[in-house]
């Protein structure tokens, strides 16, 4: 029956577009408050996920236990990368346009993905495909005809626990709301008394913290490898379809892909579930940059 | 300076070519009366590094345990090791400081078909004698090109037809599903399942082909229950080849065969652990061609002369694919005798026609072939052992061209 | 014509000829590829420049106009027999087309959304490139015939030599014109500031096109060079690897000036070849030291290794000559 094989599809799009909306969630952390694209969101995920596999499997450590090592190992990632590399090259006058010089800012973040990726794929333990233990494990669950695994609605409750702590950290904590006032107005939140580095460096250690999140919900679903990272281009395409600005929006957009994938392997082909991301891309920045139902993306002309 | 080196290397060796060139018999490049020179190259770094490394080494180590038997008439073999990679820019580029600025006699190497496809030109126009590494490398063969040997452990028609033979014979299948990547790899494969299955009445209900970093296996999976077959034939790569497993174990399919060409299951204990779900190997069969898997010993054996050569790493999975062509070119050598050229070699390589113990039948080439193995079986693997199961599987040389 | 023009740039272009004829008679063919494959890449780079450096975009499918290029190029040869001398500019004609219509909607969009529509697009031309099998036989690749000139059969390395020594040579010549153009004004003045671009009198959009256009046109002649001394594509030779390559010449070596960009292709493009010498455990770490050389570059490089030497050797100067961007950029040089 179709309709069945949709909705299962469907179901099954959901997880894993859960897992795109966590990795889309950290691009969009770092886009907001710092105005980069962070291209090295996949390999930041990819480092949490090895961590993570190190931590379980080499030092033993309990399942509560390697998450907290993670974000923790995470956010230092990423808030020095902010500190060190990034607050370099903003120090550095590239041209009198504050636009184009984001470039630099974005090749630099190319540059920390290839040097991550680089240096897990020296540990000659990844040459071959990896999995870290999943969550919870045990017999599937069958929700009518639809069958989902013990980790897909763990997947699915840590997605929805963290968009929601989330949206409360930043509209509710004194620290939350100085990152959003930094990110729309650096120069007026420096006046005002926000120590706008720190904000920087906080929102790359929390997106950072995240990546490492969404890599271990990920690696029992998709595997790892040094190369895993290439994932984030279906959180780019996500956080578009979201309006790259808004939590919920990534959710949202993660989802929308999820299932929109797997209805185009089922209804389409297989082999055009590869591009689907970037058909979306293009299609959402040509038609409606602000997304499906962002606020507008333009900010700052 | 390595790039003056190179210079200087070249307008001697132009002088002295020129030098010898005039009382008629001139030495082939890379020979001298006490040398033979091989230029050796794989993946030594990114992301295929796993199909590379270990089978390199493993070659290296097979010239030096011949070298150490006295070497070859007289010769000792001396090794140019270069990383390709796996691009098809690097191959190309190695290929040609190998023989235009180190002077090798042959060349041995390669661990991706696609990528040595592109330098295939070039060396049978340099007319230098060519014997692949570990790659499969049905298009780098097939058609044959004179210089160019490879397929030493099979191509992906050969590990397709071990699989689909069984599932017709021993199975006894009536519809069958494939699931390829939609590659070189992939359309090799599909084409010959394919042949073997319709030449045998075997309907094929679903032929799917999905991208090779696919990151959710559903949809092809639901395609192929909505399909109903006796059997999955799958030529996935590793990571997917993990997730369809996952997906058939989850979705309580397993009372049909499923069955794995080789590439997807590099180390099966890794594969079982990955897979996570026992249940889901119940009905599980893979293709191989090497021996090890029936024969403690032969294991064993390769095992121990690697570690005895690299102490410092453990053999992987893909070792033991970069032995036979270095042993089939060992035989070569020993069979084109003391008066070696290239053309010799390339005779004696054409003629080759034995069985090395670690594989499952013999490498036989020939005037209008260059792949040089064609047999392959089949093993039940629960998640536990391997299970050698009876036959072995030939391509005909015919199905899926 | 805007800036001073001297004679160095020239002399450089005369010396780049002279070595085409010369150095094919000296070296292996290994050197000879590697030159070509470092001239091939001169014309991409420098087509990336135009956007990235000149005018400021950040865009990403360069590597896309590329493999229009090698596709249209090597099958318009291939099926229908099209000379060489023909087909390259028609292939490049058609990646300035397929550049316009991706430029019209593409430079409404502000950097990052720029860069992810462009990045879209190429990863959806590789796709094209792989699923469209019936035209270019997919992953299993398109073997490429060797081109005729006049009856000048190239097939190798050392005849392709001269022969793409003159096209850069031309593809250098007309960069030297661009950028002392009122066009490369334009564009650096829409690079520096569009509001004091648009209230000079430039019309922005059209500019911006413009230059996305000949970028592509650039990409596009690239690509069909690469059919000069390559025998084989397939869409493994047009991804995301080889566009980050590139860029990494251009950050490397200094955006914004062809003799920045020159000195990126030579360095990044031979790297390579350094390291092949370099002991084996250190082989592993190749990928780790291109990044850690792209963070490097960004943070202590802000106008590449050109700018660098310029500001630690050259300051005294008023405007070297061999930098166009130096003395179009005036005081920020």
């Amino acid at each position: 029956m179709m309709s069945d094989l949709l909705l299962q599809a469907a179901a099954s799009g959901v997880v894993t577009g859960c897992v795109y909306a966590l990795v889309a969630l950290s691009l969009v952390i770092v886009y907001k408050s710092t105005d980069v694209v962070n291209f090295a969101g996949g390999e930041l995920l990819m480092l949490g996920g090895y961590i993570g596999l190190l931590a379980l499997v080499y030092f033993e450590l309990s399942y509560p236990l390697m998450f907290v090592v993670v974000i923790v190992a995470m956010y230092a990632v990423g808030a020095l990368f902010e500190r060190i590399p990034l607050t370099t090259v903003r120090g550095q006058r590239y041209s009198k346009n504050a636009e184009a010089d984001l470039v630099p800012l974005v090749v630099a973040t190319i540059g920390l993905g290839y040097l991550l990726k680089g240096a897990v794929r020296v540990v000659p333990y990844t040459e071959e495909v990896r999995r870290l233990p999943p969550l919870l494990e045990g017999a599937p669950i069958f929700i009518g005809d639809v069958i989902l695994l013990k980790q897909d609605i763990a997947i699915i409750a840590v997605t929805v626990v963290v968009m929601i702590a989330l949206t409360g950290f930043f509209g509710w904590t004194r620290t939350g709301k100085a990152l959003r006032a930094t990110s729309q107005n650096p120069r007026a939140a420096a006046l005002i008394g926000i120590p706008v580095k720190s904000m920087r460096m906080i929102a790359w250690g929390l997106a950072a913290g995240l990546a490492g999140i969404a890599g271990i919900l990920l690696s029992p679903k998709l595997l790892m490898t040094p190369d895993m990272g290439n994932v984030v281009m279906l959180a780019f395409a996500a956080a578009i379809i979201g309006g790259f600005s808004s939590l919920v929006g990534c959710v949202v957009g993660g989802i929308i892909l999820g299932v929109l994938q797997n209805f185009v392997g089922i209804l389409i082909s297989p082999q055009a579930m590869a591009v689907t991301p970037f058909v979306v891309i293009m299609l959402i920045l040509v038609l409606r940059p602000q997304g499906l139902f962002g606020e507008l993306a333009f900010k700052k002309v | 300076m390595d790039w003056l080196k190179g210079v200087k290397a070249s307008l001697i060796g132009a002088a002295a070519a020129l030098a010898i060139a005039s009382p008629g018999v001139a030495a082939d490049p890379g020979l001298t009366d006490t040398e033979i020179t091989i230029g050796l190259f794989g993946p030594l770094s990114g992301p295929l590094v796993g199909f590379g490394l270990d089978p390199v080494n493993a070659a290296r180590m097979w010239y030096q345990e011949a070298n150490k038997k006295g070497g070859i008439h007289g010769r000792k073999i001396k090794l140019v090791i270069e990383d390709d990679k796996c691009t098809a820019n690097d191959v190309v580029t190695v290929v040609k400081k190998l023989v235009t600025v180190d002077n090798v006699f042959m060349l041995h190497g390669g661990s991706c078909t696609a990528a040595l496809t592109a330098a295939q030109e070039y060396i049978n126009r340099e007319k230098v004698p060519y014997s692949m590494l570990n790659a499969a490398g049905d298009n780098a063969v097939i058609p044959p090109l004179k210089y160019t040997f490879g397929a030493f452990h099979g191509t992906q028609r050969v590990y397709a037809a071990a699989l689909a033979g069984y599932a017709i014979k021993e199975l006894k299948v009536k519809r069958a599903a494939i699931i390829v990547h939609d590659d070189d790899y992939g359309n090799a494969n599909l084409a010959t399942t394919r042949a073997i299955l319709e030449a045998a009445k075997v309907e094929v209900v679903a032929a799917e082909r999905i991208p090779a970093n696919i990151t959710d296996v559903t949809a092809p999976l639901l395609k192929i229950r909505a399909a109903r077959p006796d059997v999955i034939l799958s030529g996935a790569y590793p990571a997917p080849a993990v997730l369809i497993a996952q997906k058939y174990g989850e979705y309580g399919m397993t009372s049909i065969p499923l069955m794995q060409a080789v590439q997807g299951i590099p180390t099966p204990a890794v594969f079982a652990r990955n897979v996570g779900n026992p249940a889901a190997l119940t009905n599980f069969y893979h293709g191989w061609s090497f021996t090890d898997v029936g024969d403690e010993a032969i294991k064993k054996k390769y095992a121990d002369i690697y570690k005895s050569h690299y102490p410092d790493r453990e053999a992987g999975p893909f070792m033991i694919t970069g032995l036979p062509s270095a042993m089939a070119v060992v035989e070569a050598l020993e069979k084109a005798g003391r008066n070696l050229t290239r053309e010799s070699f390339v005779a004696a390589m054409e003629s080759l026609d034995f069985k090395p113990e670690i594989l499952a039948g013999p490498l036989q080439f020939g005037k209008d072939r260059r792949d040089g193995m064609r047999s392959g079986f089949v093993v039940k693997y629960d998640g536990k052992t391997q299970k050698m199961m009876p036959g072995v599987y030939t391509w005909n040389g015919k199905d899926g061209l | 014509m805007y800036g001073e023009l001297t004679v160095r740039p020239f002399v450089g272009v005369l010396i780049l000829l002279a070595l085409g004829f010369v150095l094919p008679l000296l070296l292996p063919e290994y050197f000879l590829y590697l030159g070509n494959t470092l001239m091939m890449y001169a014309i991409l780079a420098l087509g990336l420049d135009l956007l990235l450096g000149w005018s400021g975009q950040f865009a990403f499918a360069h590597i896309a106009f590329f493999g229009i290029g090698i596709y249209t190029s090597a099958l318009l040869q291939l099926r229908l027999g099209v000379p060489f001398i023909v087909g390259v500019p028609i292939a490049a004609a058609f990646a300035g087309l397929v550049g316009l219509l991706i430029a019209i909607p593409a430079t409404r969009l502000r950097t990052v959304y720029l860069a992810l529509a462009t990045y879209a697009f190429a990863e959806c031309a590789q796709w094209i490139f792989r699923a469209w099998d019936s035209v270019t036989k997919g992953s299993d690749g398109l073997r490429i015939s060797a081109p005729d000139i006049f009856g000048y059969v190239v097939g190798t390395d050392r005849r392709a030599f001269p022969v793409m020594a003159i096209i850069l040579a031309l593809v250098l010549l007309s960069f030297l014109y661009l950028t002392r153009s009122k066009l490369g004004r334009e564009l650096c003045a829409i690079r520096d500031s569009e509001h004091v671009a648009s209230a000079s009198g430039i019309d922005v959009k059209r500019t911006k096109v413009i230059a996305f256009v000949l970028s592509a046109v650039f990409a596009g002649l690239a690509g069909g060079t690469y059919t000069l001394f390559q025998s084989f594509v397939n869409p493994d030779s047009v991804g995301l690897a080889q566009l980050i390559l590139v860029l990494t010449m251009v950050v490397v070596g200094g955006s914004g000036s062809i003799a920045g960009v020159l000195i990126g292709v030579v360095l990044i493009g031979l790297l390579p070849e350094f390291l092949r010498a370099a002991p084996r455990g250190l082989l592993v770490w190749q990928e780790f030291f291109y990044g850690l050389i792209l963070v490097l570059a960004t943070m202590f490089m802000p106008r590449g290794l050109w700018g660098l030497w310029q500001s630690l050797f050259a300051r005294a100067k008023p405007q070297p000559a061999a930098s166009p961007a130096a003395g179009a950029r005036g005081p920020a040089a």
